[in-house]
């Protein structure tokens, strides 16, 4: 019992990071409809960064974090300054290579920067255990948790109550409509890619202390966002975040019962299975003719 | 006329590039001749995965799953049961048909995106397998020692065992993928191909089931990929699961897009210059998958179009 419990808690802290970095990928698809797939690079940019602040330079834990998370917001931003601007109008095949290009680089300039052996970075609390009769869980797994209901409300009150967060959705609903009115659609897209880079270097500070990082971690991530942004109905926030926790408690629950090797294939399959059963996803409205 | 003779001359120069090869670069040809087979695999490859991207429009990501089951059936078939070429090389086919006729089933079920993770999903979960699965694939540790291939028996039998004979081997599978892919996107299932591809809902008014000639197009480009699978199984000898993965979907893609999709030239152009400039970038070693990022997002942002529309255009402004 306490280890079901247990391989679930893995479970939610995982779907927690697939939740923020596909989060991002759902807003960024939402408000510009453009697939970002160098998403996962922006995890893993985030990841050294929070390496090198806590670790090289010996930051406390919060500093350092919060360090990571607004460095992404920033590069998601000259992000979308430079590469999105250029491709913004153009259609989906360019965007794919394009932002598939971007990754093989930002891959490949984490390889020559930081090496290709993977780096540790255990904090206080992911090396102390919160202990509850037979349950063994390490406080960094709860304080995932913790932080990501925090986030998750921080985002949707965002996204409900500002005016710039009303702006992105009515750009979701009609660009056109937007700009004709007077909204600023390339301000809007800039706060769009800086918010995608704060989730992702946020998610990046709160479970790197768990697992290693090297550089080309990225590629299964976005692969894995991307799959819970489908299944969740594309463009749908909340969808998206539901799939990322099935997909988190799925994978923990397939390594610790049938098998750590195929965890992957399991997810996967599973998410095949829901989309088979729902192809248009969780949340998405069957669009029929 | 000069069409005629213009491929005429293409294709002497190319059979006779061996020894073209040897004579420019004494020193180098094997390494040359080496990436000219990689090359010419290549481009049969991205024709086949483009008879399903780019003729009927289906977004498959599963490409890399079939062309590694048709490499691991003939490896094993030959290192294991002793399989002459020619019936591994045909299992291979039946085999990566057979796997896209049972995926395809429930896949197209999906439409556009949800296709696209779909087929992922399948490519990562095969990748996973042949990775695990270490009793009947070897896993991590490879399948070593599969044989030059034989063609024929007896004292008629050829043998292939130079990258020279190799070159013509592969040379031979890419004008023979080529025309398959010529006559298959040409004639009136080419048509039907590309009405089912541009407008789904219209071809089907037309009395063209759209979901049968996706799953044709599906089938024919899996098989084709499973038995260029077998051909690079024989000539790299030793198989690994790594030759599966999703860079290899990435190189197909960059190769489709920015060659010229659904065009024959595009595509063996695409081919070409994506497979021999990873190779010229080794002069930068440290730097070389940087600076091809760089140059892929150049590219395109530059001819959104394809490199052969670009071409194309560029060709007739003088004249216009």
């Amino acid at each position: 019992m306490e280890d079901l419990l247990e391989q679930t808690i893995h479970g939610l802290t995982l779907g927690s990071m697939y939740a923020m970095v596909a989060t991002g990928l759902a807003l960024m698809f939402g408000v510009v409809r453009l697939v970002n797939f160098a998403h996962g690079e922006f995890f893993m940019l985030g990841a050294y960064t929070f390496w090198f602040a806590f670790q090289e330079l010996d930051l406390p834990y919060p500093v350092a974090g919060l360090v990571a998370a607004a460095a992404m917001a920033a590069f998601g931003g000259v992000y979308q300054r430079t590469i999105i601007r250029a491709i913004l109008e153009r259609s989906w095949h360019v965007q794919l290579i394009a932002t598939l290009a971007t990754s093989i680089v930002l891959t490949n300039l984490a390889v020559i920067v930081f090496g290709t052996q993977a780096k540790e970075v255990p904090t206080r609390l992911s090396a102390t255990v919160f202990q509850a009769g037979g349950l063994r869980i390490a406080w960094q797994r709860l304080l995932v948790l913790g932080a990501s209901v925090v986030i998750f409300a921080a985002l949707h009150w965002f996204v409900k109550r500002t005016k710039i967060g009303k702006a992105m959705r009515a750009m979701s609903q009609n660009r056109e409509a937007c700009a004709v009115v007077g909204v600023d659609v390339q301000r809007v897209a800039l706060v769009t890619f800086a918010l995608g880079g704060l989730l992702a270097g946020g998610a990046a500070a709160l479970v790197t202390p768990l697992f290693n990082i090297f550089p080309d971690m990225g590629a299964l991530l976005t692969l894995k966002a991307f799959a819970a942004v489908i299944v969740g109905g594309f463009g749908y926030v909340h969808g998206a975040i539901a799939a990322s926790f099935i997909i988190g408690v799925s994978e923990s629950l397939a390594a610790g019962y049938i098998s750590y090797a195929y965890k992957d294939a399991i997810a996967f399959v599973i998410m095949i299975a829901v989309l088979l059963w729902r192809p248009q996803g969780l949340f998405g409205r069957r669009i029929g003719i | 006329m000069l069409r005629w003779s213009g491929w005429f001359v293409g294709g002497v120069a190319l059979a006779v590039m061996p020894w073209l090869v040897g004579a420019a670069f004494p020193a180098q040809q094997r390494y040359i001749l080496h990436i000219l087979v990689f090359t010419g695999l290549f481009a049969a490859l991205a024709l086949s995965y483009d008879l399903v991207v780019g003729h009927v429009g289906s977004l498959s990501l599963a490409h890399p799953a079939f062309f590694g089951i048709g490499a691991y059936a003939a490896a094993l078939l030959a290192t294991r049961a002793g399989w002459p070429f020619l019936a591994g090389l045909t299992a291979a086919l039946v085999c990566a048909g057979l796997a896209a006729l049972l995926i395809g089933v429930p896949a197209f079920r999906l439409a556009e995106h949800s296709f696209a993770i779909g087929t992922l999903g399948f490519a990562l979960v095969t990748h996973v397998v042949v990775t695990n699965w270490v009793e009947f694939t070897r896993g991590p540790l490879c399948v070593t020692g599969i044989p030059r291939p034989v063609i024929g028996v007896g004292a008629l039998s050829l043998r292939i065992t130079t990258v020279p004979h190799y070159y013509w081997l592969a040379l031979t599978a890419l004008a023979l993928v080529a025309l398959l892919y010529r006559g298959l996107t040409t004639f009136r299932l080419g048509r039907a191909f590309n009405a089912v591809r541009d407008d789904e809902a219209l071809a089907a008014t037309a009395g063209i089931n759209p979901l049968k000639y996706r799953m044709l197009s599906f089938v024919i480009g899996a098989a084709l990929a499973g038995g260029i699978g077998a051909l690079y199984a024989h000539y790299i000898t030793v198989l690994c699961p790594e030759e599966l993965t999703i860079a290899l979907t990435v190189n197909l893609l960059v190769i489709l897009f920015l060659g010229g999709v659904g065009s024959l030239r595009g595509v063996v152009l695409g081919a070409v210059l994506f497979t021999a400039l990873p190779e010229i970038l080794r002069v930068a070693p440290t730097w070389r998958l940087v600076i091809y990022g760089l140059l892929l997002l150049l590219m395109v942002i530059k001819w959104p179009e394809g490199l052969d529309a670009a071409l194309r255009r560029a060709g007739r402004r003088p004249r216009a």
